[in-house]
């Protein structure tokens, strides 16, 4: 599948790479279909690039590096909703809003993590409640980002 | 918007396959049960839209000098074996 993007100009992606969101992300429910692109420059760090709008990506992370105790539980509508039959082959990222001057406007958004499962290449961004995880978490709070 | 009066237990259909029951009410609380499909996200409007605005703010494209600062992010430890490769190729 071609893809065309506004930061990558046009990519050209195998089809099983796509992940289908059947319900869109929240504000972005006509956005069905993403892949995971690695940044070019490497780093911790990766993009979510819509199928659909070449201007729409989101910068996603792994949030073990930066919130290692981060703890995501997925109730079993949602693990019906993505397929899911191995709870252990699923994997979540987090949406990063990087926005400001400095790395501390950098923040992740725990409270709305996306769950993957690459097995049906089926994903979902979870809604989470009953937890303390807010939508603006730091990613470079003192401790991560001077390691000792 | 529909406005309907409802007594305790008794519910409200919406469509084929969502049902809205009013479970308790105590003072200024009601206690709302909700069936709806799967398919269907069920949220408390607040958190909702925390969400959802948060994710209009991610998608605005970032400074590249910001995208820079944040390669410095520690990348997670994981027993995956290319990470494993990362790690010790770092150590050398």
């Amino acid at each position: 599948m071609k893809i065309n993007t506004t930061r990558f100009q046009l990519i050209e992606v195998d089809d099983k790479d796509v992940y289908a969101f059947p319900e869109g992300l929240l504000g972005f429910d006509q956005e069905k279909q993403f892949v995971i692109l690695n940044n070019p420059k490497g780093g911790p760090f990766m993009w979510l690039q819509s199928c659909a709008t070449p201007s729409l990506a989101f910068i996603v992370a792994d949030p073990m590096g930066f919130r290692p105790d981060y703890n995501v539980q997925i109730k079993e509508d949602e693990v019906k909703a993505i397929g899911l039959a191995n709870p252990e082959s699923a994997f979540v990222m987090v949406i990063l809003t990087v926005l400001g001057d400095t790395i501390n406007d950098i923040t992740a958004n725990l409270m709305g993590p996306l769950v993957f499962n690459p097995d049906k290449m089926l994903a979902k961004q979870l809604v989470l409640t009953g937890t303390d995880y807010g939508t603006k978490h730091p990613v470079f709070s003192e401790t991560s980002q001077n390691p000792v | 918007m529909l406005v309907l009066t409802r007594q305790v237990n008794e519910i409200i259909m919406i469509g084929d396959n969502i049902e809205i029951t009013v479970v308790a009410v105590k003072g200024d609380k009601v206690k709302i049960g909700i069936k709806a499909p799967t398919s269907i996200g069920v949220y408390r409007k607040e958190v909702y839209d925390a969400i959802r605005e948060e994710n209009i703010r991610a998608a605005a494209a970032p400074k590249e000098s910001m995208l820079d600062a944040l390669l410095k992010l520690k990348v997670p430890i994981k027993k995956d074996d290319k990470k494993k490769k990362k790690d010790s190729d770092a150590k050398v």
